[in-house]
Order: structure tokens, then sequence, then C-alpha cells
């Protein structure tokens, strides 16, 4: 009996059984969410619209992604934009102007710069950084929203990790790791903007939310919306989709 | 007046003495005006080379604009402005710029630059960019999309002239906007920001890039000198009443000048307010000492019916005979010195690492004589001597005669 | 009405030892006496002029000079006093060094507010009447001592007071400046009717005087009149 309870005390002091602490559930969930949104490769296409007080425009694009290092972007409509495109190699990322016909280089101090003026960055383009490993997790609470049981999940940046960010805060869902929203906060703890997930579809073998919409806060009345219309995980890239070659080339 | 008579003739007892204590606030207000002198050319010198280099004595903004720059915050009412502006009293020259920013890349290179739209002419006329060119040409309307950029952009970007330089930015309408300009000159300006990170086009090419249809973002204007602000400002804000635009003079668009000059100033203030010490020091031991020796001798006034008051005057007057004689030597010596040194200029192309790190561009300063200047300079000094005397003149004053009489 | 009255008057100073200048001293002196306070050296001769001079207080009694209790007047009223009523003749250092002759002479009528070219007639006509015209524009220190002596006689007396107090006025001058000086002392007393109290313990200037007040240890031990 004694040996019993001292065996029940030891399991319920061990960390395994902190739920709170950033021990490996929280990562874990980092790593599921992370897991669900990225393929190891992806191709698709996508429709983005601006919306601003003063304005608001549509584009068209199509992408690849090979993770963790590639990435190409091309835009495909309206006719004044189609042929512009971004390709990042590691850290290095182009941007090709149809009107110019150039390939110009875009320096790291840009990365936070609007990404064709639309309320995602450079940066949040060609996702360089990765939430499993750039950040430290937390899962500071589990609540539910429409139905819908989810951790709050609060993630740091690492010291050297190559983010803008103070901290980011996502609620994703328990059923299947995907995010319903994520915020984003700067170094004083204010909120810049707000990324939320909807529309989630069966796409091939993974559920996929084929609505991002993030909204800016720190400047009212701004927000973009990117809609999927396809979308395809872990088909072989061909080998000379991330070049610069294939930037230029014209549809 | 026996009483003057009496104050000027017992400056002279002490001959060397008295000289002496004049030379001192001769030579202590001669200083302050000489380094008032040229602390103000230098001042007048800082404000004139950011004005020229690129604000202008005034700007006219969109309202709101200082505050938040936004490519759609163009100025309202251009034909109101085109119509007032050049009536504003003692203007030199104005310029209506398009302003922007974006991204200039080469072949080699990218970097974000602040783009502006200038319409050459009009730019000479407030601006001195035309004369900083080193290579090539300042702008020309006759030229196809040409592109002035400083010497650190063209050797950052490997950019030299003729090459092309593309110019992508975000339009007025959202969309990106990309073209392609070719090097027409490039410019040395002195201050490491022009040099690094603005490029100028021709106003119709800027309004192209940004889809902005002909609207412009800024009317700088060129006054006479910085004294002519407050009353250009008054007239443009009487004259452009309800129209939603700000005008803003030098120090709103870049406070931190005239911040500087003000702590200069409270720099210099601390050292005359040492220099002033010093001189009282020597004043008060000066008109102390002349009490002291002459104690009897105001006891035998004071026992003829001489009242305490008139003591005390006749003190001070002794002190202000000197304290006047010093303060015109002073001002005799001080402002020959002036205008010397205004004629010659005092070169400090020594120092010019540290200058051009404050956005002084010229190295040769010419000081400048104030009638202000020399007006309080003396004021103070004699102030100061007048107060350091009423020490031993109320001292003198409070002598009991019986007492003043028996000492010989 | 005297001139002067003294009544029960005492004054002590407190130096490092307490000194007692005068004890229950009672004087009267009429108007146009030619008197001399007369004793040795601390006697108590100069407090009691300076003490007539409203220049010093006593510690009691009661002074009354030219119809004025100036024991019971304060001190800024007892300067306009003195430049109305009184003059002062000292030991030495009369004059002041940076003003002439004529314009020492001046100095008691430009407090007293009389316009320049009339205080400058009055003291050139002084001078005249006294044979020192030549001394006019003369600075002290270019004067011998009994010339700066009598110069400080007239300046004393140009104001018309009623009284002039003259304290040990010959103490430095040699027996003929003395005599000199009394001389044009005497003749103003007797002229203009002004009265003359002066202090010396000088026998020859004693024989002077028309009135002797002894004085020893601050007390009165003697008044007598005499034919000088």
């Amino acid at each position: 009996m004694k040996y019993a309870l001292a065996l029940a005390v030891l399991v319920l002091f061990s960390p395994g059984a902190m739920v709170r602490a950033d021990g490996p559930d929280a990562l874990t969930i980092a790593r599921k969410c992370d897991a669900a949104l990225k393929g190891k490769t992806e191709h698709g296409t996508a429709s983005m619209t601006v919306r601003t007080p003063e304005w608001q425009r549509t584009l068209e694009m199509t992408f690849w992604y090979d993770y963790p290092e590639k990435t190409i972007i091309r835009i495909t409509a309206p006719a004044k934009d189609a042929g512009t495109g971004t390709l990042r190699l590691g850290s290095n990322m182009w941007t090709y102007l149809p009107s110019v016909e150039r390939v110009i280089k875009i320096p790291p101090s840009l990365m936070l710069q609007s990404w064709m003026g639309s309320d995602f960055t450079n940066d949040d383009l060609v996702k360089e950084s990765s939430l499993p490993t750039d950040y430290t997790h937390r899962i500071e609470a589990e609540t539910t929203e429409d139905g819908d049981p989810c951790y709050r999940l609060v993630a740091t940046p690492k010291p050297n990790a190559p983010v803008v960010w103070g901290k980011l805060v996502l609620l994703i869902r328990k059923a299947d790791s995907l995010p319903r929203r994520e915020e984003f906060y700067d170094d004083q703890g204010a909120l810049q903007k707000t990324l939320y997930f909807d529309n989630i579809r069966r796409t091939g073998s993974r559920n996929y939310p084929m609505r991002w919409r993030m909204v800016s806060q720190n400047k009212p009345g701004h927000e973009t919306t990117l809609t999927f219309s396809s979308l395809e995980f872990d088909k072989p890239m061909p080998a000379n989709t991330f070049t610069r070659q294939n930037l230029e080339r014209r549809f | 007046m026996l009483f003057w008579q009496m104050a000027w003739r017992n400056v002279w007892r002490h001959r060397r003495r008295s000289l002496l204590t004049v030379l001192t606030i001769a030579l202590g207000l001669a200083f302050n005006i000489l380094m008032r002198g040229i602390g103000d050319g230098f001042h007048e010198q800082m404000v004139d080379n950011s004005v020229r280099a690129q604000i202008g004595h005034i700007e006219i903004h969109r309202s709101g604009y200082q505050h938040d720059p936004a490519l759609l915050k163009t100025l309202p009412d251009v034909q109101l402005l085109e119509r007032v502006v050049p009536q504003t009293p003692h203007l030199r020259g104005y310029s209506f710029r398009v302003l922007g920013d974006g991204l200039a890349s080469t072949a080699e290179n990218s970097a974000g630059v602040s783009i502006v739209g200038i319409v050459p002419q009009a730019e000479r006329s407030v601006t001195t960019i035309g004369r900083a060119v080193i290579a090539g040409r300042f702008l020309d309307e006759g030229m196809s999309r040409p592109i002035l950029i400083g010497e650190r952009l063209s050797q950052s970007l490997g950019a030299r002239l003729n090459d092309k330089v593309v110019l992508m930015v975000q339009a007025a309408d959202g969309s990106m906007g990309a073209q392609l300009f070719r090097v027409a000159g490039i410019f040395r300006s002195g201050s490491p920001e022009l040099d690094r990170g603005v490029v100028y086009l021709l106003r119709k090419d800027a309004q192209s890039l940004f889809s902005l249809a002909g609207g412009t973002t800024e009317a700088a204007l060129l006054l006479e000198s910085s004294e002519s602000v407050a009353e250009a400002q008054r007239f443009l804000s009487t004259q452009l009443a309800g129209a939603p635009v700000e005008i803003l003079p030098w120090y709103v668009v870049e406070p931190f000048l005239r911040q500087f000059i003000e702590l200069d100033d409270a720099f210099f203030y601390i050292i005359v307010l040492i220099l002033f010490i010093v001189i009282s020091v020597g004043i008060l031991n000066t008109v102390m000492m002349s009490v002291f020796e002459r104690v009897r001798e105001f006891g035998v006034m004071m026992a003829l019916g001489t009242r305490p008051r008139q003591v005390v005057r006749l003190v001070v007057q002794e002190a202000a005979v000197l304290a006047l004689m010093g303060a015109a030597l002073g001002a005799l010596l001080g402002s020959v010195s002036l205008i010397v040194f205004a004629h010659t200029g005092i070169d400090l192309s020594r120092y010019a690492a540290g200058a051009s790190a404050l956005g002084i561009t010229t190295t040769v300063i010419h000081p400048e004589l104030t009638s202000r200047n020399l007006i309080f300079s003396d004021l103070s000094v004699v102030a100061v001597v007048l107060l350091v005397a009423f020490y031993p003149a109320f001292k003198a004053a409070r002598l009991r005669p019986v007492e003043a009489i028996r000492n010989i | 009405m005297a001139l002067i009255e003294l009544i029960d008057v005492s004054k002590t100073y407190r130096d490092h030892v307490s000194v007692r200048a005068l004890t229950a001293l009672n004087l009267t002196v009429e108007k146009g006496e030619f008197a001399a306070a007369v004793g040795p050296s601390g006697s108590g001769k100069t407090t009691l002029l300076n003490l007539i001079g409203a220049i010093d207080t006593p510690d009691t009694g009661i002074i009354r000079v030219a119809g004025l209790e100036i024991t019971s007047t304060p001190a800024d009223q007892l300067a306009e006093f003195r430049l109305r009523r009184l003059g002062f003749v000292f030991q030495s250092f009369n004059l002041f060094p940076v003003l002439s002759v004529l314009e020492n002479l001046e100095f008691v009528p430009a407090l007293q507010g009389v316009p320049k070219p009339e205080r400058v007639r009055r003291a050139e006509r002084l001078l005249e009447a006294v044979g020192m015209h030549e001394l006019r524009d003369k600075r002290p220190d270019e004067l011998s001592g009994g010339q700066q002596q009598r110069v400080a006689v007239l300046r004393a007396i140009l104001p018309e007071p009623d009284l002039i107090l003259a304290d040990e006025p010959t103490a430095n001058l040699d027996s003929e400046n003395a005599a000199l000086l009394l001389d044009m002392m005497e003749r103003l007393n007797r002229e203009l009717a002004v009265t003359f109290l002066f202090s010396t313990h000088d026998p020859a200037v004693m024989r002077r005087a028309r009135r002797l007040i002894r004085l020893r240890d601050g007390r009165l031990i003697g008044d007598e009149m005499q034919e000088p």
C-alpha cells in the first residue's frame, strides 16, 4: 500500500504529467500544427485580395514551396502585374519585374516590407522562419471556439531566431492541429496583425484551411485575403523550378 | 552732480587698480561678444545648410502628412497654392515636389531609397543640390527618365553615369510600380543621409512612377533668412486659412537642429555665467577695498549730513563709472575682433569629420555681429557690476559716523 | 532758550572694558558763545562734542540743541538736522581729497539743494572775505596743515549753521597756525554770531576761549567765563 502510494506520487509529480510547462506537449502541438500547414513540398494557385480604405486589388498567383529552403511565386493576373514573381533560395530573395525586364535582389533589410502591397510581408510569404525550430512554446489554455476544442499556444522567439515578432499566439484545433488563427505581437507586446484561417476543406490526404485572412491592427481598414483554388502536397518538384531562369520565364 | 564728480575722481585716485578693473571687465565682455558672435554665426550657418540642402525654410503639405506620411496625401487646392506661394514675403524661391519611397536596384545590389520628384529650375531656387553634382549633370527637363543619385548610393549599387537603375515602388493605387531610369548625375552633398538614401527624378517621371496623375506632395519655400520665417508663416496661414494644409517652419521639420542650437546656447550661457562670477569677484574686491580705505571719509560725510542712501549712491556710482568704461572698451574690442573674423572667416576644416556628422557642410564660419548681441552683453555686464557693488555700498552706508571718524 | 542743553547725560563705552565716558552731566550753552571743553585726554571732551553733534547717543539723559530734543529724534532725521543746523571741524582729514577747496565748500550747500551758481558764488565770496581766494582750485594735498584746517572751518560756516563743533582742531598744528585758526574762528563768531564749542588740551588755545568747561573722568569739575 505504501509502495503504491509512493509510486503514485512519483508519477503525479513527474515532468511528463505537467500539462502547462514548456514540455514535449507544447512543442509537439507546435510541430503538428506546422506539419498540418506545410507539406514537404507544395504547389498551388491562389487569389489574393488586398483591401485598404482607399483601394482594393485582386491578384492571381501560382506558387511552389520546397521546405525549408526554396520558394517561388509568380503572379498570373491581372495583366499589368502578370509575370512579376518572387524567388527565395535559402536566405536570398529576388523579385522579377516584367515591366522593366529586370531581376532585382531584395536585401534582408526589406524582409518586413509588404509583399506586393498586401498585409503579408516578404518574410511571411517566403517563410524562412519555422514555428517549431525558431520558437519556444507554452500552452496557455485550452478553450472551445464555435464548438471547436483548441489549444492556445504561445510561441516566444529563441534568442538568435530570424524573426521580428515579440511573440505569436496561435489557436490550434485539437482535432486536426490546424490553426484557427495566429496573432502577431511586436516586442512591446502590442498586437500588430491577426491571421484567420477558415474554409477548411479536404485536399488530397489532409484537411486544409483554404482561406487565410490577414487583418492589420496597426493600420485600420487594411486586410488581405488569400484564397487557395488548388493545392497539391508532397509532389516531386521539377528540377528547374527554383531558378532565376524560371523566375523570368514567360507564361 | 557733485556726486558724479566725486565718483569719477574717486575712481582715478588709484589709477592702476581702476585700469586693471576696467580691463578685466572689458576683456570679459569682449570675450562674451566674440563667442556669442561666433556661436550665432555658426548656428545660422547650420540652419542655412540644412535649409538649403533639403528642407527649405518652410514646407507645406496636406494636413497630417508630417506625422504620418502617405503617398495619397497630396497637396490639396494646388491652384490656390500656386497663386499664394509666390507672393510670400521675403521669398527667394519655391519648389513643388513629389515625395515617396521605394527600392532602387542594379544588377549588383538593391537599396531602399527616398524618391524626390522635382522641377529642376524650381529646385535650384530652393536647394543647393544642383551645385553638389560631382559627375554628370543635374536633372534637365530634356532628359529621358533621368535619375540623380548620391555618391554613396552610387558606390553601394555600383551604378555609374549612364547606368540603368530600376526603381520599384508601391504606387498610389496599391499596384507595384517599376520603371527603369538612367543615372544622369551623381552628387556629393556632404550629408551622408542624402548621399546614401535620396534619389531625384523629374517630377513628371515620379508622378508616372507613383501613378499620381499630376499630384504633388510638398511645397518647399526658401526665404531671405531664418529671421523671415515668422512673418512668412503668418502670411501663408492667413492666405491659406481653411485649406487642409500644414505650414511647417524648418524647426518643426527638423527639430533636432533647433534642439542642438538650444543646447549649444545653454552651454554658452553656463560659460558666460562662470565668466561673470570671475569678473564679479574682481569687482567686489576692488570696490570693497576702496570702501575700506575711505571709512573715515564716509564718517565725515555722514557727520556733515549725508544720508546713508546717498553713500550707497556714491559707491554704486563709482562702480558704474568702472562698469561703463569697461563696457565701452569691451564693446569696442569685441566688435572689432568680430568684424575681423567675419571678414576672414574661421576655418574649421580640421573638424570636418565631426561636422559632417551634424549635417554641417561648409567648414568656414563667418561670425555675425548683431546689435542684439552687443546690447545684451553690455547691459548684462554693467548690471552684474552694479549688483556686485551694492554689497560694499550697503556696508559703507551702515557705518556709524562716530566709529568711522575714529578710524584713521 | 539756551542753544544747547544737557540734562543728566551719561555715556558708557563698551569695548573690551567698560569705560564711563560721561557721568550725570548737566550743561547749558547760550547762543553766540565761544566756549572750550577742556581736560586731559580721556576726560570725555570728544564724547561731549559727539553727543551734542548728534553723531552719538547717550545712555541716559536728555539733550536739546537748537530747539530739537535730539535724544528722542530718530537717526535719519538727525542727519537732516546736522545738515541744516550744525557744522563740524575734526582734528584732521576734514576735507575730501578729490574735491578742490571750492568744491569742498560747495559740499554741504549741494546736499542742502542750493543750485550750483548760487553755492559757487557764496563759496567764492567767503574765500575772498578771508583772503584765501587764491586757494580756490587747489586740492587738499596741495595745502599746508594750517590751510586745510582753516578751509575746514570755512566749510563748516558757509551753510550758516547755528553751532560749530570743533574737536581738537589745532592738535596737529604748530603754534603759529593754531593762532591763525583761532583768529578765524573768533572773527566768524563775532561777525556772524555763530556759536563755537571746541575742545582742546592746549593751554594757548584755552586762553582764547571766553568760557572754559572743565572735565575730568567724565564729570564736570569746572565751568567759568574768562577774558580771552
